[in-house]
């Protein structure tokens, strides 16, 4: 699903798993589905990298995982957001916007810079 | 509850690390696959689809598996210090609320641990720090003891020094020396005086010492007469020269002869005998000339450095050999004297040894009984926090959570008095080190290190979990249900705790009894010693030595007639009653002499017997009051050209001349020289009791001062407090030669009481532990029938209500009491027996068993017992029926 040792990617799934988890607790599978749905595809990679993502993140306290039993009775770890990991998801999400006006108003910018031929 | 909670609960199914991320990834990769056939896939291909589309299975379960293994062990990290925390401070508010429990059981800590403490400080620098030399083990002191076990610790003649040298195998170096003496040192023009010693050079090299300055001694240094360089300790670098790195190079004035300063040696460096400030280089050759005194006096120190793989045991058979073969070739001077080689640890810790072994054990003693004695009151104040325990366990606290509460607020308060305890300790040392005894070797710091700092702390955690632990079981054993259902039996004691308190109390008697009786050997050994006549009048005694210079007070003559000066002087002073010259005060007599007698010589076979030897002046046995049994003392025409003459004590009389006719004999003494005249002896004089450790006096005898080269010590009475006449005193001397230095100023008393120190010392510290034990038992015995008396209150109280007699009740308290206290004292005649047995080597006077000793430590066990528990049992008594049961 995504680049493992991208920075940039590093940060941006971990958004997206805030993202995910911002509408309640889900598990692993329903995070990697929802995520692949939500951008159209666009970053799928391979799912099993989102893991290492989930445990880097309880670590730093932003979620917490506890098992619970999905509709069809199957067991799941399912995450939820830590206070911590709302408060990251919402300053993440503003400085995501941010960035992302950023580099777009850059990029779609027309008046050529005075040294362009 | 918090999540915390939750989440720990919800571990005691935890899983593996690794099969939970089993799981987690397993749910993933089958819900893939179920959507996959779900739009239509066949099952393998789903598999496969949904397998590649997850990616490396395998390095995502270890990375996943790696960090929650880790995350799970900082948790579990977190949680210990949490509970630790939260047990602290329950246990510091449980202390807070029973203020007066906490306080006493912290008081009793600090003295149990601070005693243990002291004495470890002491015991360890003395038996367990290195000595200050290179190798230390290696190193063995060479003696030459007596064969009759008169003097173990015997010294070397120059003879024996070098045929040992020629003949041994055992040894890659030695080195001999001359035991530390008196000197005078000029600063400026005051004369000061030092201790002096002289050395082999290649003693230093033996030990493995350096100068830590300075070139040190060369060995030509030795080869002569009069030797002109010196070194010097660190500490009397210090004090002298200011440690002033140029010190070395100069030339000062050393008992009237410049010599110059060659080295100082490191800081922490002693001989390996007494202590010194001044080094001189020793020449064994220069000895070897005189051929009375080569084999016949016996003044050298020998050390030397064990070869590698050599042994102690075989380095001291070759010796026992060397020896027998001089005393077969040597017979003259050497029947009766062998070689024994002893580690030099052991001869610098000498007879320290045992009464620092006994301090340790009563020490321990002490802090065992003060641990049984915590643990009782521990166990009361549990019982009266029954209830709260049983709530905190109905309301879900695990029993290992409770255990654990409950050895936290032990070891708080053993940590909080094993603080107070360490405090207590350093200021004993500090206490100690001042006192500067004698019988502690030199090289002992006296000092809490790193090291012993932390066996303290080891056994003040150790302390607080024996304390803890009994309570603490028995928290964990109780049923919260019944302990909570039943409301009025909130006070009293289960079988079990009440029998725990039972061993306690036994164990604390057990322990205590053998202390006491310890401590009363000692006294009595101590009383016996100290009791017995010692010979004469020490009570206003001045005594205070002379050093006059060698020059000019060279001769006998000019010697003679300076103390005639200065006894003259001293004796027109007001107060002055009598003033003599002695060459020492009786208890530090250290010198003794062979003896031969005219006409009788010894059997070849008989070895010569060595007696303890001093000078004394016309006036000396007045003045000491020392009877005149039979014959004359001297007078002043006994002086160097007039016939020599001899006063002996009765005990030598009767032992050598056992038909009564010593006055009149004819003696020489000494290494035998045959052209000597013959010494007469002409008076007895009563016994005086030099080494106050022997009861038995043991035979002297006193030359005229006048003909013999040695004495310098005066020995003054005074009707009045004899250290008032001082600077009377010095003035006096001054006026005869204001260069001549005094030093030694003390009465006679307290020179019999220095003696004393070192076995006075430990006695009085074990009596003073036994003491504390005493008042920890009888803590403790109370303690035990008050609980008893209340826990059967009402059974008593039904028992009055019956017709039953108060004495009968009594009857029954005490036999519930008495049978712990009765199996403590029939546990404690095994210690006792034990503690006997230790203490053999120091009890003179008194029988091992001695029956008054240990008759009284029992006595007082009982009495202070009986004390303790007459209150709680008249209580229990005086129960009122009509309370107790309404």
């Amino acid at each position: 699903m995504f680049e493992k040792e991208s920075g940039l990617l590093q940060g941006t799934v971990e958004l997206l798993v805030l993202k995910t988890l911002s509408w309640g607790p889900m598990h692993g599978y329903g995070i990697a589905s929802w995520i692949e749905s939500a951008t159209d595809d666009v970053l799928r990679v391979e799912e099993g990298s989102l893991y290492p993502a989930l445990y880097r993140m309880t670590r730093k306290g932003w979620i917490k995982a506890q098992w619970g039993v999905t509709e069809n009775n199957r067991r799941a770890k399912y995450y939820h957001l830590t206070a911590e990991g709302r408060r990251q998801y919402r300053e993440q999400t503003s400085g995501w916007r941010r960035f992302a006006d950023a580099v777009n108003q850059a990029i779609n910018t027309r008046s050529a810079p005075s040294w362009a031929k | 509850m918090s999540d915390r909670h939750s989440d720990r609960d919800y571990r005691f199914v935890t899983p593996k690390p690794e099969t939970e991320v089993d799981d987690e990834l397993r749910f993933h990769v089958e819900e893939r696959i179920r959507s996959y056939v779900a739009s239509g896939m066949s099952a393998e291909a789903a598999r496969r689809a949904a397998l590649e589309r997850f990616g490396d299975v395998a390095a995502v379960r270890d990375a996943c598996a790696r960090m929650l293994a880790e995350d799970r062990k900082a948790e579990a990290r977190r949680d210990w210090f949490d509970d630790l925390r939260q047990d602290i401070k329950f246990a510091v508010r449980s202390a807070a609320r029973a203020p007066l429990f906490s306080l006493l059981a912290v008081v009793t800590l600090a003295l149990g641990i601070g005693a243990n403490a002291a004495v470890f400080g002491v015991f360890k620098s003395v038996l367990l720090d290195a000595l200050p030399y290179a190798q230390p083990r290696q190193l063995m002191r060479i003696y030459s003891p007596f064969r009759d076990g008169t003097q173990p610790h015997g010294s070397l003649s120059a003879g024996t020094v070098s045929d040992i040298r020629e003949r041994q195998h055992s040894f890659s170096s030695l080195g001999a020396f001359l035991s530390p003496r008196d000197g005078v040192y000029l600063n400026g023009d005051t004369p000061q005086m030092i201790k002096s010693m002289f050395i082999e050079p290649q003693l230093f090299r033996t030990l493995g010492v350096t100068p830590a300055r300075g070139g040190g001694f060369r060995d030509e240094d030795a080869l002569h007469d009069t030797t002109t360089v010196v070194m010097v300790s660190h500490d009397a670098w210090q004090r002298l020269f200011a440690g002033n790195p140029s010190a070395v190079g100069t030339t000062i004035r050393l008992n009237g002869i410049p010599r110059t300063i060659v080295g100082v040696l490191p800081r922490g460096f002693v001989p390996p005998e007494g202590t010194a400030d001044f080094f001189q280089p020793l020449g064994i050759k220069l000895f070897m000339t005189n051929p009375i005194t080569v084999r016949g006096s016996h003044n050298f120190g020998f050390v030397g450095r064990l070869k590698p793989g050599v042994t102690e045991e075989a380095a001291n058979r070759e010796l026992n050999g060397i020896g027998a073969e001089l005393e077969r070739l040597y017979a003259k001077d050497n029947l009766g004297i062998g070689l024994s080689v002893v580690s030099l640890r052991d001869a610098m810790v000498g007879d320290t040894r045992t009464p620092l072994l006994a301090l340790l054990a009563s020490a321990a003693l002490v802090l065992l009984i003060t641990c049984a004695n915590l643990a009782g009151a521990m166990l009361s104040r549990t019982i009266s926090r029954r209830k709260e325990f049983a709530v905190r366990v109905a309301l879900g606290a695990g029993r290992g959570r409770l255990l654990r509460q409950l050895l936290t607020e032990s070891v708080m308060l053993a940590i909080a008095g094993g603080a107070a305890g360490l405090a207590m300790a350093i200021g004993a040392l500090a206490l100690l080190r001042g006192l500067t005894i004698a019988a502690i070797p030199s090289y002992a710091t006296l000092t809490l290190d790193t090291g012993a700092i932390l066996v303290t702390f080891a056994l003040t955690l150790a302390t607080g979990l024996a304390f803890g632990a009994g309570p603490a079981i028995s928290v964990g054993r109780s049923d919260p249900q019944r302990t909570l259902r039943d409301e009025t039996r909130g006070t009293s004691e289960s079988v079990r705790s009440r029998r725990m308190r039972g061993v306690l109390v036994a164990g604390q008697m057990a322990l205590c009894v053998s202390l006491l009786a310890g401590a009363g050997l000692l006294l009595r050994s101590l009383w016996a010693m100290t009791s017995a006549p010692i010979g004469f009048e020490p009570n206003g005694l001045l005594t205070l030595t002379l050093q006059p210079q060698g020059g000019k007070y060279g001769t006998l003559a000019a010697r003679n007639r300076l103390f005639d000066d200065v006894l003259q002087k001293v004796r027109a002073l007001p107060g002055v009653t009598d003033a003599a010259v002695v060459s020492q005060v009786p208890t530090t007599m250290s010198s003794s002499n062979g003896l031969f007698i005219q006409d009788a010589p010894w059997a070849p076979n008989e070895p010569v017997p060595f007696i303890s030897t001093g000078a004394g002046s016309e006036d000396y046995f007045r003045t000491l009051r020392i009877p005149v049994r039979q014959g004359r003392v001297f007078n002043t025409t006994d002086g160097p050209d007039a016939p020599p003459v001899i006063v002996i004590n009765e005990a030598m009389a009767r032992r050598y001349w056992p038909k009564g006719n010593a006055v009149g004999a004819h003696i020489h003494i000494g290494p035998p020289n045959p052209t000597a005249p013959w010494i007469t002896v002409i008076g007895i004089v009563g016994n005086v009791r030099n080494d106050p450790t022997r009861l038995a006096p043991e035979p002297t005898m006193y030359l005229p001062f006048r003909q013999s080269s040695f004495g310098n010590v005066l020995a003054i009475r005074t009707p009045g407090n004899p250290i008032a006449l001082t600077s009377a005193i010095r003035r006096a001397i001054a006026a005869v030669d204001p260069m001549i230095p005094i030093y030694k100023v003390s009465t006679v008393d307290d020179v019999i009481g220095d003696g004393f120190v070192m076995r006075r010392l430990p006695v009085v510290l074990i009596t003073s532990f036994g003491g504390l034990a005493l008042l920890l038992v009888s803590v403790g015995v109370y303690a035990m029938f008050a609980n008893m008396a209340a826990a059967r209150e009402r059974e008593f109280g039904v028992r009055v209500a019956l017709g039953s007699p108060r004495a009968a009740i009594a009857r029954l308290v005490l036999g519930q009491g008495g049978v712990w206290m009765v199996a403590g004292l029939v546990i404690g005649a095994g210690g006792v027996v034990g503690a006997a047995r230790f203490l053999r080597s120091q009890l003179f006077g008194v029988p091992q068993f001695d029956p008054i000793a240990i008759g009284a430590a029992l006595a007082v066990l009982l009495l202070c017992a009986a004390v303790a528990l007459l209150v709680p049992v008249r209580r229990a008594t005086r129960v009122d029926p009509i309370t107790v049961l309404r």
